[in-house]
């Protein structure tokens, strides 16, 4: 039993699928519940998986089905970055002010902060994204338009931007003068 | 290819998702346009960070250990 080839394959997608839930719940606790729930779904219903087509892409869809329908709305934390309308050349600096701010260690610390912060729809589009999938992947798992894909990647992708830049600001390393914020 | 067609095409062309074609005008734009060019590079640096960043985080051994017990199970239980 321990030599199954599905669950050996499977269970190599095991550290994947656990900081994607990481990042999809905010929570150890919950992100544990839905990769394990993701494990147990994915191995009752293995039958309707296609051999020789990607695992790793079918247990990804199984992750975000289950986060959608079960964990979404129990989520711990409220979304903090909404969507906003910065102006293009705004975005443009920023993401100027992000790369000369982005050899800090700080950096780093703070992406990860801000990741979490990015307003759910955008942020789970970004994780499938990190993971490698290709548009037309993420658009079958979330059930959702590859138009709508890429708007939410760049959009988050902005606003994740946007984020960095008001912190890199604060901090003063970024002369706030030389790029004032916008009014909302 | 003008720059705004061009940047238009920014994240599509570093995710990969172009098709040949337009992806070989996009790179033909920026051999010509350093403007461009340096937006791609910032975006690109940008993007690597990100997932850098996100793909640190391992599960924890307990939690391994815990699925394939659990699968054991499943595979006891009758079908």
């Amino acid at each position: 039993m321990a030599t199954d080839p599905f669950e050996s394959e499977a269970l190599s997608f095991l550290d994947a699928l656990y900081r994607t839930a990481l990042r999809m719940t905010r929570s150890e606790a919950e992100a544990e519940d839905l990769v394990q729930e993701t494990y147990i779904r994915a191995f009752r219903f293995r039958a309707q998986f296609t051999p020789g087509t990607n695992l790793k892409a079918w247990l990804f869809r199984i992750l975000t089905n289950t986060f959608i329908n079960e964990y979404r709305r129990k989520a711990a934390r409220p979304d903090t970055t909404e969507l906003d309308d910065a102006s293009e050349a705004y975005m443009q600096q920023v993401s100027e002010a992000v790369a000369a701010d982005e050899d800090t260690a700080a950096y780093v610390e703070e992406l990860e902060g801000r990741i979490d912060e990015v307003a759910e729809k955008f942020r789970t589009t970004l994780l499938l994204d990190v993971e490698g999938f290709s548009y037309k992947e993420i658009a079958e798992m979330l059930e959702i338009p590859i138009g709508t894909v890429m708007s939410r990647l760049h959009r988050g992708r902005k606003i994740l931007q946007r984020r960095l830049y008001d912190v890199a600001r604060d901090r003063g390393i970024v002369a706030a003068r030389a790029m004032p914020r916008p009014a909302d | 290819m003008d720059c705004a067609n061009c940047l238009e095409r920014l994240y599509a062309y570093l995710d990969r998702e172009l098709a040949p074609v337009e992806r070989r005008e996009v790179r033909a734009h920026l051999d010509d346009c350093a403007g461009c060019e340096d937006d791609f590079v910032i975006e690109q640096r940008f993007l690597d960070r990100v997932r850098d960043c996100c793909q640190e985080d391992v599960a924890p051994t307990e939690l391994r250990t815990r699925i394939v017990a659990r699968l054991r199970m499943e595979h006891d239980a009758p079908r």
